[in-house]
């Protein structure tokens, strides 16, 4: 059998390109290789990418840039320069990496499984997939899957910001119903303020002591000011606190945070200090129910996660290339007449009607 | 070997590998453990009730026993606690990301119901005429499932403890972020033992009726009931200090698990001591 794809991705081609692909519906692209005498083609359309995968018996797949034309045609832009075309099982290889979200600009992301099951369901539904391609898409889902769940690709931060919220999940699990006090008003306060905002942290006040320069950052975030004078009441109230003030001594001491401790009804507090010289005395997180991360801790922190995620993507492209190494050996076997079965890890046999 | 011997090593044996499987999702990353554990815990439980079923037949072979259920034996009470056990982490862990929660929990399923069909014999005679009282038949089965309850708990506390100690080292490694929040921990662990303290009372309670039926006092200050009642109390001390006194974590978690090493005493250590609780005894 003869396996051809197409790609226009974030990594390859211009936005231009996939701008012009992403305004071609792909019923219609389906619809128009159906009546150009195409028997089986799939199309994928996101954001970040246009793939088109079409397989037949050997003389039957028309040459790559016949696509390419059939495609500018549709799209009324030129597109030749920045397709990436694959045979085989490259293009298997291709489609597994995919489908493992190794080829996503967040790495390991889940969201392109589900596109690529549409992309799928489309085709058949159109009844464009024969055997080849429902074979080579379910080994695809399946690779997916297997990739997520046996390997830490996705898992983990791999930023100061990204590991903070990780922790303050892992203390209090959803963010919602919680409150944020911001010591400072700078670049790093900014940060932390953005990304608690994003992240759905319920509340969000802003300390500092300039407080015009509060009152600026809280307005961007929908968040609160607090009067300086009155950040140690603040205390009481928050669960997580991001401490990035210029003051040349620690401005939450150990004593504020007990008294606050007492009137906290035992939540945990979540103390973070990304401040130098240091606002937080070292030994509040001694105390019980509180936790200090300084910001050598979080860059720690997020070093391994760096050394993890490059271990997962290496175990995930080890799962790809063998599995499309398995997928080649099935379509060779298709020509001899003894076709190979193609078994999913639980023992179930892929599909192959 | 009868139906409920093979049915009850049987159910053993899926209750350990679901408890390796757990132990296989705690320290690998791979989500098809703990599936699988949840398939050989579902599958160990249908067996356990199955032959659970077949023992109740068994001693309803004797017109005297019906119907009271065999529950009364150190064999029935150890074969009920695991498969109540087992059946209080399916309902309240066996949800996606509280199924880690089993490395914690199955094992004390596993040890019960181990500990039945190996050492104990099953109860196959006829009811002592003494024990032939729904009230105190309902005796063991209230304490069992308060016990089954206090044990999830347990587990619970113990994944507390982890957890907080991960974040609190500040280097909290893969097992932080697939554990449950601290304050999920936290609620679970309180809620389940607000649900188990009054099972245990009401328990209790039976037994003191009973008691003051048949020897006309309810009390004997023997060496188990003493346990029992220092065990609430310490029970009693983690609710009022998590709801009334308003602390959180590691403290109250700690006085709760003193509580089920109590209630561990009360079960099997007071066996030696005590006259009318004797189950190896045969009494």
């Amino acid at each position: 059998m003869r396996l051809l794809s197409l790609s226009w991705s974030h990594r390859s081609s211009p936005p231009a390109a996939r701008e012009a692909l992403a305004c071609v519906p792909i019923e219609r692209v389906l619809a128009e290789l159906r009546a150009r005498g195409v028997g089986e083609a799939v199309a994928l359309s996101t954001c970040n990418r246009f793939e088109l995968y079409a397989a037949g018996a050997p003389d039957a797949v028309k040459p790559a840039e016949k696509f390419v034309a059939f495609l500018e045609e549709l799209a009324g832009a030129s597109l030749a320069g920045a397709a990436e075309a694959r045979e085989g099982r490259e293009a298997a290889r291709h489609l597994f990496a995919v489908a493992a979200g190794l080829d996503s600009l967040v790495l390991g992301e889940s969201e392109i499984l589900g596109q690529l099951k549409a992309a799928y369901e489309a085709a058949k539904s159109a009844g464009m997939t024969g055997k080849r391609l429902n074979v080579l898409f379910q080994r695809a889902l399946y690779v997916g899957k297997r990739v997520r769940s046996e390997t830490a690709l996705g898992v983990g931060a791999s930023s100061v910001p990204g590991v903070a919220v990780h922790l303050a999940q892992s203390i209090f699990g959803r963010l919602e119903d919680k409150s944020a006090l911001v010591l400072g008003a700078g670049a790093m306060a900014e940060l932390a303020a953005k990304h608690l905002a994003e992240r759905g942290i319920g509340r969000l006040s802003v300390a500092n002591r300039t407080w015009e320069r509060a009152y600026a950052l809280a307005a961007r975030f929908q968040g609160e000011v607090v009067a300086w004078e009155n950040f140690p009441a603040e205390l009481e109230r928050a669960d997580v606190v991001v401490a990035s003030t210029g003051a040349p001594r620690a401005v939450i001491t150990r004593a504020l945070v007990e008294d606050a401790a007492r009137r906290r009804g035992g939540r945990s507090l979540f103390l973070i200090d990304i401040a130098m010289p240091r606002d937080v005395e070292e030994s509040v997180h001694a105390l019980d129910g509180v936790y200090l991360y300084r910001l050598e801790d979080l860059e720690a922190l997020v070093a391994r996660g760096l050394a993890q995620r490059a271990e997962a993507v290496a175990a995930a492209r080890a799962v790809v290339e063998d599995k499309a190494a398995e997928f080649q050996a099935w379509a060779s076997s298709l020509a001899s007449g003894r076709e190979l079965s193609l078994r999913h890890s639980a023992g179930t046999a892929a599909k192959t009607a | 070997m009868n139906a409920q011997t093979v049915l009850g090593w049987a159910a053993f044996g899926l209750y350990a590998a679901a408890t390796f499987a757990a132990f296989g999702y705690l320290f690998s990353k791979d989500s098809r453990a703990s599936r699988m554990m949840l398939a050989l815990l579902v599958a160990g439980v249908v067996l356990h009730a199955a032959g659970f079923a077949a023992r109740t037949a068994a001693f309803w072979a004797f017109p005297e026993n019906r119907f009271f259920l065999p529950v009364s034996s150190y064999y029935g009470a150890l074969s009920y606690m695991a498969l109540a056990l087992a059946g209080v982490f399916l309902a309240v862990e066996g949800r996606k990301r509280l199924g880690i929660l089993g490395a914690f929990v199955l094992p004390w399923a596993t040890l019960a119901l181990g500990a039945a069909v190996a050492f104990a014999r099953p109860d196959a005679g006829s009811l002592e005429p003494n024990l032939r009282s729904y009230w105190l038949n309902l005796h063991p089965l209230v304490l069992m499932t308060a016990y089954a309850a206090l044990a999830n708990a347990f587990g619970v506390g113990v994944a507390l403890l982890v957890q907080e100690r991960q974040i609190k080292s500040r280097k909290p490694g893969e097992l932080c972020y697939r554990l449950p929040s601290l304050d999920e921990l936290d609620a679970l662990n309180g809620r389940v033992i607000a649900f188990a303290l009054p099972l245990l009372l009401l328990g209790l309670g039976m037994g003191l009726i009973w008691s003051y039926r048949v020897w006309g006092s309810p009390w004997a200050a023997e060496p188990k009931e003493i346990l029992a009642l220092v065990t609430a109390g310490i029970y009693g001390i983690f609710l009022w200090l998590r709801y009334g006194a308003g602390q959180r974590g590691r403290r109250p978690v700690l006085v709760s698990m003193g509580g089920f090493v109590l209630l561990l005493a009360t079960f099997f250590g007071a066996e030696l001591m005590s006259g009318r609780h004797g189950y190896l005894g045969g009494r």
